[in-house]
């Protein structure tokens, strides 16, 4: 493991918006097979870092490797599933079956004029019955419930094949029941398919078992490769301000 | 009752009017997806540009309002990525600002006239066979753009971001949708009207959306919308002396309303 490429490693990122700071000198390594969760109080930057990893947003500073490359040189994209923060607010609107939807995924490896090839389907059919939608695949994605929609959307990411999944908290609006049958199916992607994982969530005590490795960011990153020890760590507490302690109790109620 | 066929310049429109449907509503779809409706409006003031430095410099009108239109796309797409401005707040200036202009160049050309008036409301009488073959050749190109790259357009109508984090080059293919979108338009401006084109783009994918029913289909009944609306509008404007192109934006309002009545939840 520790002569290998991360798939991502990040040195001394930082990031600014008209002068105010919203990362500073932030510095880690994803490996592939890693399950990490990535916490830390709102506008504390975590979703800019991964914007940054996603590029999305130029870092101010600092250099960012996806699979060894610079992210300016990397091109093969379809190895990085996305899924945001707004996931499971889809538009009602939108004329998208969820077929449509997790169609997109296989976009970007086609040629032009290129049909859909059995491959495609393969990978489509595939990605829906692990999230197990397929019986929903007519389904306007508009009428389904906050927590299906949520498995329509990493269907969609997981049908580029992709070696790394990585997902903003996509759970707001999804029930209990849902999220915890969410949470089991990260945990079997990641042990079962070896897909990496990087989590952003508020529910780190739901999931503590699962993950491999705690990134708290707050504008600068701690992190912590025992997270079971870390949810009782002083430091993480601190950095992490009111929040740890209910992350704390959270741990105790489930 | 098919005399309406036996004039030849009604054959044309009729053509002209149907190879403009399926144009504008095919890439109306994803303008609308995109919430870009107004783009259409905008670029059709633009092609007015375009019109009025035909007319006044006797080139072709119709080839002045392609080139306009997309130098004004561009513009939007240009200002749009490279400036803190508001999308709409970018295309309501231009759209005044070209309305002034094309004003301005045709008052100091003289060219106040009825064939600027037919370029304003559309008629169906001033469709030429060169016309005909101009819109075929452009919406050739303009349509098989589409169709190649319709995967990638509908991702990043639904979401731009999550198309570029996997790969789409969403900045080059914003370029290309908003420069098909300005060769439909003029093309459009001798049938439907520069003041009445955004409604012929716009209003049958809307129309289509509350049917709720995936992309294809919805594609598809936008598609039959405008056909029906502007067969409708042309034959009832030969009938009754109606000018063709509001009588085909009237036809597409009487489907939208009984679209949105049918289908109220």
């Amino acid at each position: 493991m520790k002569f290998k490429v991360p798939i991502f490693d990040v040195k001394n990122l930082s990031f600014s918006v008209r002068g105010q700071k919203i990362l500073s000198h932030i510095s880690l390594e994803i490996f592939n097979g890693e399950y990490v969760a990535i916490i830390g109080p709102n506008g504390g930057g975590k979703t800019t870092l991964i914007r940054m990893l996603l590029g999305l947003e130029t870092p101010t500073n600092g250099e960012i490797k996806i699979f060894g490359k610079k992210i300016k040189d990397f091109k093969q994209w379809q190895k990085i599933g996305y899924v945001p923060q707004r996931a499971s607010h889809v538009d009602a609107n939108f004329p998208a079956t969820v077929l449509d939807i997790v169609n997109m995924g296989r976009v970007s490896q086609r040629s032009i004029f290129a049909r859909t090839n059995n491959e495609d389907k393969e990978a489509v059919h595939d990605a829906m019955l692990k999230m197990d939608i397929l019986d929903l695949k007519d389904k306007m994605v508009g009428t389904l419930s906050g927590g299906q929609r949520q498995r329509v959307m990493i269907a969609r990411a997981l049908a580029s094949k992709p070696e790394i999944l990585i997902l903003d908290e996509p759970n707001t609006g999804v029930d209990m029941l849902s999220q915890k049958n969410f949470y089991a199916l990260l945990a079997n992607l990641n042990k079962e398919e070896k897909i990496t994982i990087v989590f952003i969530t508020h529910d780190i005590g739901v999931i503590a078992d699962d993950i491999g490795r705690l990134f708290t960011i707050n504008q600068k990153a701690v992190i912590c490769n025992n997270p079971k020890e870390a949810l009782s760590c002083e430091e993480m507490s601190e950095l992490y301000g009111i929040d740890a302690h209910l992350v704390h109790n959270h741990k105790h109620v489930h | 009752m098919l005399e309406i066929f036996d004039y030849d310049f009604m054959q044309r429109a009729f053509l002209a009017g149907m190879l403009i449907a399926i144009l504008a509503s095919v890439s109306g779809t994803f303008v609308v997806l995109k919430r870009y409706s107004m783009i259409s409006e905008t670029l059709a003031h633009s092609a007015l540009v375009g019109v009025a430095v035909g007319l006044v410099a006797g080139f072709n009108p119709l080839w002045m309002a392609v080139v306009v239109a997309i130098a004004s796309a561009w513009l939007i797409e240009y200002l749009r990525s490279s400036f803190s401005l508001y999308s709409d707040a970018i295309l309501a200036i231009l759209l005044s600002g070209s309305l002034a202009i094309a004003v301005i160049i045709v008052s100091l050309g003289g060219a106040f006239n009825n064939s600027l008036f037919s370029y304003l409301f559309g008629s169906i009488l001033a469709v030429s066979e060169e016309d005909i073959i101009t819109i075929l050749v452009f919406g050739t190109i303009a349509l098989g753009l589409l169709l190649a790259f319709s995967k990638e357009l509908y991702f990043i109508a639904y979401d731009e971001e999550v198309a570029q984090t996997s790969g789409v080059k969403v900045k080059f293919l914003n370029f290309l949708l908003v420069t098909v979108v300005a060769i439909i338009i003029a093309l459009s401006i001798r049938v439907v009207g520069s003041l009445l084109i955004g409604a012929l783009m716009v209003i049958p994918t809307v129309s289509a959306l509350q049917y709720r029913v995936g992309f294809l289909n919805t594609t598809f009944i936008s598609l039959v919308f405008a056909l029906l609306s502007v067969l409708s509008g042309m034959t009832l404007s030969f009938y009754f002396s109606l000018p063709s192109g509001a009588t085909i934006v009237l036809c597409v309002l009487v489907i939208f309303v009984v679209s949105l009545v049918i289908n109220k939840k």
